[in-house]
């Protein structure tokens, strides 16, 4: 489960980057709502705080589990700065796939 | 306010971080090797045997401790230390006869278990190349470690000299926008920065804090004294090396068996490192199993059991906080406790500390070589930028590369594979004096693209612990130790190979720019001779 929780990171990190105005425009064309930013807002800080509980709870070792989300949370940030310029179609993409493959990876592991 | 505040922030960022930039460099890029240290020694000892038919670590216990009782069945402690990170030499087994305590001359005794692990080459391995991060190789160790302390605390100060003059910290989180210059190195050395702003304080911070006695030693002065022998009395005060055992009963009794008490303390989670039994034989014999910590911090975990019985007995108290705080921020600097995924964190972490690094001393050039006055001095910093940025990587190439040519019983093996680093990161510096700048940024790359690309074939052209064998085939599971070292050499060679077409092509558009700019300036003199 330390996997999945891991893998969350990416996606309430691009949740928080969409609410953007500058990085919402990067990846979609046409208007914002507002409704939208601020359910973007919530569901990113909701989902980073769920994933580092989850990390936490389901490690045999609370602090080392930390670690590895803080880790997790720079190495996944990296990964959304350089999508955003050079594939902005596939952030959101990625953002959603993720769950379920890290799901997917944590129950075979 | 604020702006005067930032204005000087930013000096002060900008003229420290230069100073001490190069060092730093050094310092981050072997120390973050550092985290593979065990996997590149395995690869630079290439006569050790395949992980997948090694055996396994309560295997390895018990062959030890029926060894131990064919040549020392009469000690007063039995050892068997199982090959683990920190520990460069292998399992071995080690004992003691005669109590040290009495002032008795105590009689030590060692041996290797793994027979190859004699017969393996002599190299510094990945040891030598993280001790270089703190050690400098070449200097005498407490300079070292002054020069490192000083750049450590630049840093430090840099760090945070860099939050306040950063004028949109949030606003630009997620900011990176290429080909736009020195927007973009500047987006680039904010991104790395940011992301990783906690690992960055917190190795920065704990890596002063490793040598916090040789740093400020009145601290010391005001219990202990200045003296030596005084200093030596507060570290034994502070890191107590053992407890006392019973002594010796003269009652015979047998050993319990290991595997049960193996198996008892993996409930508290961590590596097997040790097992060590005292008074072996005998009705007071005590079982010690020591296993790698299983928090951050750094401390192994010390389990005693009743060597006749196999009950637990009970653990000494805790650290108290000072010493946990103190183990807690080593541990975290060293990250022993980490597995594979966590210590590959680790790394992508450094390595984005060796690129903040490394983009801030080419922001300074390109911040200044775009102005009209850029002299001399602009163009010995762009030098010695990719002389430290892309040389040092050469340098480490190389010492892989010494590793398998120089010949395998020459005596002074692992001295001149250190040799070998430091003289190619010197024709580095050569070659980026004699070629122009630009021209000396596309070349390096290159160099250090085919030297670790060319890797994993050496390897396969000089030994047989080669991809072929290393990576899973015909049902066996590889080894991604010696595997991961060759995939991973292959990719940093695509790296270095893919920035120097990208900027032989750069430099090839800045050009053919430039002389289209300087066409109309041409005409008009055309037609003045004509």
């Amino acid at each position: 489960m330390t996997l999945f929780a891991y893998v969350l990171v990416y996606s309430g990190l691009t949740a928080l980057c969409l609410a953007m105005n500058r990085h919402h425009r990067q990846v979609r064309k046409g208007p914002r709502r507002k409704a939208v930013c601020i359910s973007l807002r919530v569901s990113g800080w909701l989902i980073l705080a769920a994933s580092l509980l989850l990390a936490c709870l389901s490690a045999s070792s609370w602090s080392i589990a930390a670690v590895g989300w803080v880790g997790a949370l720079s190495i996944a940030a990296l990964v959304l700065v350089a999508l955003l310029p050079w594939a902005p179609r596939l952030v959101g993409k990625l953002a959603l796939a993720a769950p379920p493959i890290g799901l997917l990876g944590s129950l075979i592991a | 306010m604020t702006d005067g505040l930032r204005q000087s922030m930013s000096s002060l960022h900008t003229w420290g971080g230069l100073l001490v930039g190069w060092i730093l460099y050094f310092i981050f890029l072997t120390g973050t090797l550092g985290y593979f240290d065990t996997e590149i020694d395995r690869w630079m000892r290439p006569e050790l045997p395949l992980r997948s038919s090694a055996i396994s670590a309560e295997e390895t216990v018990e062959r030890g401790l029926i060894r131990l009782n064919d040549v020392a069945p009469a000690a007063e402690r039995w050892r068997v230390e199982l090959a683990h990170r920190g520990n460069d030499t292998g399992a071995h087994i080690s004992w003691r006869t005669g109590r040290a305590r009495d002032g008795a001359p105590g009689v030590f005794g060692y041996e290797p278990l793994e027979e190859a692990g004699t017969a393996a080459r002599r190299t510094g391995g990945g040891q030598l190349l993280y001790q270089m991060h703190y050690r400098l190789h070449y200097l005498d160790e407490n300079d070292a470690a002054w020069i490192v302390g000083f750049c450590a605390m630049s840093m430090l100060v840099t760090i945070l000299s860099g939050v306040i003059c950063h004028k949109r910290i949030f606003r630009d989180f997620f900011t990176f926008r290429p080909r736009k210059g020195a927007r973009s190195w500047l987006d680039a050395h904010n991104v790395l920065g940011v992301l990783a702003l906690p690992f960055h304080i917190m190795i920065t911070y704990s890596g002063l804090v490793f040598f916090m006695f040789m740093y400020m030693p009145y601290v010391l002065d005001e219990v202990y004294r200045l003296d030596e022998t005084s200093q030596l009395r507060f570290f034994d005060n502070a890191y107590p090396s053992e407890p006392e055992y019973p002594r010796r009963s003269g009652a015979q009794a047998p050993l319990a068996p290991i595997e049960p008490i193996l198996l008892a303390s993996a409930a508290h989670g961590g590596q097997l490192v040790a097992v060590a039994i005292h008074n072996p034989g005998d009705a007071t014999a005590r079982i010690v199993v020591t296993r790698a910590p299983n928090t951050v911090r750094s401390a192994p975990q010390r389990l005693t059991y009743d060597g006749v019985t196999g009950e637990p007995i009970e653990a000494p108290g805790a650290a108290p906080a000072a010493q946990s705080a103190y183990d807690a921020l080593i541990g975290l600097h060293e990250g022993l406790f980490a597995g594979p995924f966590l210590r590959w964190l680790y790394f992508v972490s450094g390595l984005m500390g060796s690129g903040m690094i490394a983009t801030g001393l080419v922001l300074w050039t390109v911040k200044r070589g775009s102005r009209q006055t850029s002299g001399s001095c602009v163009h010995a910093v762009g030098r010695l930028n990719a002389v430290t940025i892309i040389g040092l990587p050469i340098g480490i190439a190389a010492y892989f590369w010494a590793n398998r040519l120089l010949p395998v019983d020459f005596e002074h093996r692992a001295t001149w594979e250190a040799h070998t680093l430091f003289g190619s990161w010197a024709f580095t510096l050569i070659h980026a004096v004699m070629r122009p700048v630009k021209r000396a940024w596309i070349e390096l790359p290159a160099v250090a693209s085919a030297l670790f690309f060319l890797l994993p074939l050496i390897n396969a052209l000089t030994t047989d612990r080669h991809l072929g064998v290393t990576l899973p085939h015909d049902g066996l599971p590889g080894d991604w130790a010696l595997a991961g070292f060759d995939l991973t050499a292959l990719a940093v060679g695509l790296i270095f190979g893919a920035t120097a077409w990208y900027l032989r092509v750069r430099q090839g558009h800045a050009l053919s720019e430039t002389e289209s700019a300087s066409l109309p300036v041409m005409r008009p003199r055309v037609k003045v001779l004509r």
